[in-house]
């Protein structure tokens, strides 16, 4: 099957073909973004402290669009995730302490691992669908948090790694090596949701025999996505290494810790292509602020956020947003939210009484019967 | 070999709370296909209750039952009420019902701080520290009585599902969504008993927890964590069910000793989780609905 | 598909890729705007910035840091504040709750350095967030004085602003191991001993481990260590582990625990009727908690020891510095408020010393402060070699049938005799 190539030819006459899925203003917009907060530190006269928060907030939103890519464009919710970012960052950390790589090196090297991991445990039991696969998670995190505090020989155990100040990037620089972990999370994030993948992922979401009776092959498209989610975690860890010089296994791998994720990428807008990179901000400013003053009350915060989204709004602040400019006559796309939770903003009701649901047939769908043994 | 007698015990006795924790979540996933995660929160909120009517009231803990069985009967039928009603049932509404719960427990953790402080907490009452003799060797009474009350739990709960109305209708809401109205069954009703009798043995679980452990508001993440294994092991088949992937899990973490190091027998329930859910998806004993 | 062959994509996407890494890697603009500090003139007030889990699970202990901070501060503003070069400088202290979390302590740490311009840093409590929160400090060159980050790995990295009342907790191992001693010596425990070591997979768990050890391997005629076992925290049945202490037949049972983990596990003990020649969990059993979750019986003869304890407030600084608290508290000082108020008051001894606010200076008064102390000892120092660390021995107390706690080591402070073997093993 073929498509359509489109040209951009630019004024010195060179000719650049631009895959159909990627429309020349995004492109645009995309780089003039980047850009923009390139220049921007050096330009405005933001405080030291507010600098590298916003160069740790990079990260973070690049770790929620990770996630986003299994929980929101396969709709596996993973409660697991902190078991990539941590052995991402202690293979980081490893190689930086005992065998001094520079700090990219060992970045791209403990996401490698962490996307291996990620497959490892990931391939067996993409095969269950639903809060089965949640569970097991849950069940992988834990696991990996327990033995890696054991495995003091490599994570240093409940004492941690520490490396030497001065070694790598300052939390200054690492604003930029930041942005561009952003950078590259935003292209996958727009790729795969947009290309020729994105559109397989989104036919097993709604129907996976019949995507399958399509020729797409479920299993290898989950596997895709799933080594670049944890590998891209894993990278994060290792940047999280280097920013705070100083990881222990309780902190890198705990649930709180995998449950950030999930909060970054619900209250953003779940499914959406930025959705989760905003909800990451949303999650950063919010504590900055109770931080200081109402510290206590964090947990209860998130915690209502979360059930207003779901009864209201499944699609968090996307959802929000879209609702905001349908009043200016913007008709959303169907496919707006690559994801189970449909919202109204979208215009298909997310709820009904139980009344009529009760009569309609219900799908339960017990593990491991999706189709295959 | 006198050891590893003593051992079997202990497994059993410790199975015995670890079903009572089981139950309810495993009641409601059953029939409402809903992931729980407020459980932990819950019985957290339960040890906590049980605490305040010992502090407060002098109540002893085992008399303080119905009391705590009552309170989270009615907590649960408010969230389902006010929270679960809403949520569309299936897939869809699987991923939704998890992060509405989580955010339940989350509330409920922030509550429990601002109430009770982070502080660990313990009930100890004059026979905290009793034992009793079986074969030779010491057990404690209260870890007996945990287990006596969960086996108690466990035989009403059968009796219940097999023999009342009720119960009858809960199990076939949970095979059979369809057939249910065509007999007349008030689905609606069905699902409100179910999230409420959950929610009252995740309650109970709580109040037997705080006989046996000390605890604070980030209790229950543990409890939760292991709930799923002993569902996930023992399947959905019934209540009897739960109560065998409790002694599996039990057992497991016990008696690994002999193999990995004491630190790792904790892993041990993780490992098996995520191993049997991969080879035999329907539990060890291959159930996939309450029956 | 496109008109370019397949593997030319490849080729042309794999060389973007790479230029583009290669552009990212080499384009960081590095630190041009760094302001130099301000100069060492006197200022009006000395800001001492600070953060404490006062909310999440450490609330209890942060709490009580904060009172020993901040008694101390108040101490010093009574006479007007601290002497710095013949001027009398009120001192501030600007406390933040950082909730028991790692990444909120270096955030708020970052934040009161950074744009607060705090002058000097007071730490926080545990190991991992003083842990850490003391990277802040030392990239950014403030002198971090702390009463609450005891593992040796914190002082280990070859750190130099950083300092810390709190002895290892090897030391607390190997001072209750050294009453051990002696007892044996005097042929009251079984020679050879035999060791079951229990800890918790903490940074302080290891350190007990290895200041068990370390003193048994330095005593190998004397100590064979049976059982060496870690565990997690919060955990809910030990019957394994305590079957094979059982099975391994020891005399000193000695564990290393935090509160619902010692309150679990002890139950276990004594409702399986074990009982050892020696029983201790490390910091734990001489505290009301303790008793009121055990009960009196339950916690008889079980040894501790801790950083200081009241009864060494008779006389002198430690007589001053318990009537002060229990003038403002209405309450007995523990341990916590003790070196958090040793703490605060060596950083203000060096800013005394130094005679002026410049970190430097005070960081260089600091490594070699020599002053007087309430802490056990009586001597309170940082000495370089051991990382900025304090070292003193512990105070080892036994839990009476009477419901007192006296200090029965080290000899010179103890305030009553030690009871061995455990007479509870009798039956």
């Amino acid at each position: 099957m073929t498509s359509p190539e489109r040209a951009l030819s630019s004024g010195a006459g060179v000719r650049v073909r631009l895959p159909v899925w990627l429309p020349g203003r995004i492109l645009v917009a995309f780089a003039a973004g980047v850009a923009l907060l390139w220049a921007a530190p050096l330009v405005l006269p933001v405080g030291e402290y507010t600098h590298n928060v916003v160069g740790l907030t990079f990260m973070f939103m690049a770790a929620a669009l990770a996630w986003n890519w299994l929980g929101g464009y396969v709709g596996q919710i993973s409660f697991g995730h902190a078991a990539m970012f941590g052995a991402g960052g202690f293979v980081a950390a490893r190689l930086m302490l005992t065998l001094g790589l520079p700090f990219w090196v060992a970045w791209l090297a403990g996401g490698l691992v962490a996307g291996c991991y990620a497959l490892l445990w990931g391939h067996p039991t993409l095969r269950l669908r639903g809060p089965y696969f949640s569970i097991a998670t849950i069940g992988v995190g834990e696991a990996t948090r327990l033995v890696a505090t054991y495995w003091s020989g490599f994570t240093g155990g409940s004492s941690g790694l520490s490396l030497p100040l001065g070694g790598g990037p300052t939390k200054f620089q690492l604003y930029w090596y930041g942005l561009y972990l952003l950078a590259v999370a935003v292209g996958l994030s727009y790729w795969l949701r947009k290309s020729r993948i994105g559109l397989a992922l989104f036919a097993i979401k709604e129907d996976v025999e019949a995507a399958g009776d399509l020729g797409v092959d479920a299993t290898r498209y989950q596997d895709v996505v799933l080594f670049l989610s944890g590998t891209m975690v894993g990278v994060c860890g290792g940047f999280y290494a280097s920013y705070q010089t100083f990881i222990d296994p309780q902190d890198m791998f705990s649930f709180d810790r995998s449950i950030s994720f999930i909060l970054m990428a619900v209250i953003g807008g779940i499914g959406t292509i930025l959705g989760a990179a905003a909800g990451a901000i949303v999650f950063v400013v919010i504590q900055e602020f109770l931080l200081a003053n109402y510290s206590q009350l964090y947990l209860g915060l998130y915690g209502t956020l979360l059930v207003l989204i779901i009864l209201f709004e499944p699609l968090g602040l996307t959802g929000l947003l879209i609702r905001v400019r349908k009043l200016f006559g913007y008709r959303p796309r169907p496919d707006i939210a690559a994801g189970g939770l449909k919202s109204a903003a979208v215009g298909v009701d997310a709820r009904g009484s139980t009344a009529d649901q009760g009569v309609a047939p219900v799908e339960q769908s017990a593990p491991g019967e999706r189709g295959s043994a | 070999m006198a050891e590893a007698l003593t051992l079997a015990v202990s497994a059993v006795l410790l199975a015995g709370f670890y079903a009572a924790m089981a139950y309810g979540l495993g009641l409601i996933y059953g029939v409402l296909r809903i992931v729980n995660l407020a459980h932990g929160g819950i019985i957290m909120a339960g040890a906590y209750l049980t605490w305040q009517l010992f502090t407060r009231f002098h109540v002893d803990p085992y008399l303080a039952i119905p009391v705590v069985l009552v309170v989270f009967f009615l907590v649960g039928v408010t969230i389902y009420y006010c929270l679960v009603r809403f949520l569309p049932r299936g897939p869809a509404g699987a991923v939704q019902s998890l992060l509405l719960l989580f955010g339940v427990w989350l509330i409920i953790r922030n509550l429990a701080y601002l109430l009770f402080t982070g502080n660990d907490q313990a009930i100890r009452t004059t026979y905290s520290t009793s034992s009793v003799s079986i074969l030779g060797a010491s057990y404690s009474l209260n870890r007996l009585l945990v287990f006596g009350i969960s086996l108690v739990a466990l035989i009403a709960l059968h009796l219940f599902l097999t023999r009342t109305y009720s119960g009858k209708a809960i199990r076939a809401a949970g095979q059979n969504l369809e057939s249910c109205t065509l007999v007349g069954i008030n689905v609606e009703r069905v699902y409100v008993l179910t999230f409420g009798l959950g929610t009252a043995l995740a309650g109970l679980a709580g109040l037997l927890a705080s006989t046996l452990f000390a605890f604070n508001p980030s209790f229950g993440a543990g409890e939760l964590l292991k709930s799923f294994v002993i569902i996930v092991l023992g399947g959905l088949g019934s209540v009897v069910g739960i109560a065998s992937g409790a002694v599996v899990l039990a057992s497991a973490e016990v008696f690994s000793i002999y193999a990995v190091p004491s630190y790792l027998t904790s892993a041990v329930g993780f490992v098996l989780l995520v191993v049997v859910l991969v080879l035999r998806p329907g539990g060890l004993f291959g159930q996939k609905v309450l029956r | 598909m496109n008109d370019i062959p397949r593997r030319a994509r490849i080729g042309r996407l794999s060389a973007l890729v790479a230029v583009a890494t290669l552009v990212a890697v080499a384009c960081a603009p590095s630190q041009s705007n760094r302001e130099q500090e301000g100069s060492a003139a006197v200022p009006d007030k000395i800001v001492i910035g600070s953060t404490l889990p006062l909310t999440g699970a450490e609330s209890k202990a942060g709490g009580r840091m904060k009172q020993g901070y901040e008694l101390a501060v108040e101490l010093e503003n009574k006479d007007g504040g601290v002497d710095v070069g013949g001027k009398k400088v009120r001192v501030e202290l600007k406390l933040l709750d950082d909730t028991t979390d790692q990444a909120k302590a270096v955030n708020l740490a970052q934040r009161l350095i950074t744009q607060d311009k705090v002058n000097f840093f007071l730490g926080t409590y545990s190991t991992a967030l003083v842990e850490a929160q003391s990277t802040v400090a030392e990239q950014s060159k403030i002198p971090y004085v702390n009463g609450g980050g005891a593992a040796t790995s914190i002082y280990r990295k070859g750190y130099t602003w950083i300092f810390g009342t709190l002895a290892p907790v090897e030391n607390l191992a190997t001072t209750e191991m050294e009453w051990i001693h002696q007892q044996q010596a005097a042929g009251k425990l079984a020679k050879p001993a035999k060791v079951a070591i229990l800890w918790e997979n903490t940074s302080h768990g290891e350190d007990f481990r290895k200041g068990v050890q370390d003193f048994a391997k330095a005593h190998a005629a004397d100590y064979k260590t049976v059982v060496d076992e870690s565990f997690p925290l919060d955990g809910k049945d030990f019957s394994a582990v305590l079957s094979k202490v059982r099975g391994a037949k020891v005399d000193l049972f000695m564990v290393d625990a935090h509160l619902p983990d010692f309150i679990t596990m002890h139950r276990q003990y004594l409702s399986t009727k074990m009982c050892h020649q020696v029983i201790t969990y490390g910091a734990r059993g001489s505290e009301a908690d303790a008793r009121e979750a055990l009960g009196q019986d339950g916690v008889s003869y079980i040894l501790s020891a801790v950083w200081w304890n009241k009864q060494l407030g008779s006389k002198g600084l430690n007589k001053e510095f318990v009537d002060a608290f229990k003038a403002k508290h209405d309450a007995d000082p523990e341990w916590y408020q003790a070196t958090s108020y040793e703490a605060a008051r060596a950083l203000l001894t060096a800013v005394s010393k130094a005679g002026s606010v410049d970190k430097q200076k005070v960081r260089d008064a600091l490594s070699v402060l020599d002053i007087e102390s309430i802490l056990p000892g009586s001597k309170l120092s940082f000495p370089q070699d051991k990382g900025g660390q304090a070292s003193y021995p512990f105070v080892v107390q036994q839990n009476l049938p009477d419901g007192s706690s006296p200090i029965i080591h080290p000899s010179e402070v103890a305030t009553g005799e030690g009871v061995t073997p455990n007479p509870g093993c009798k039956s």
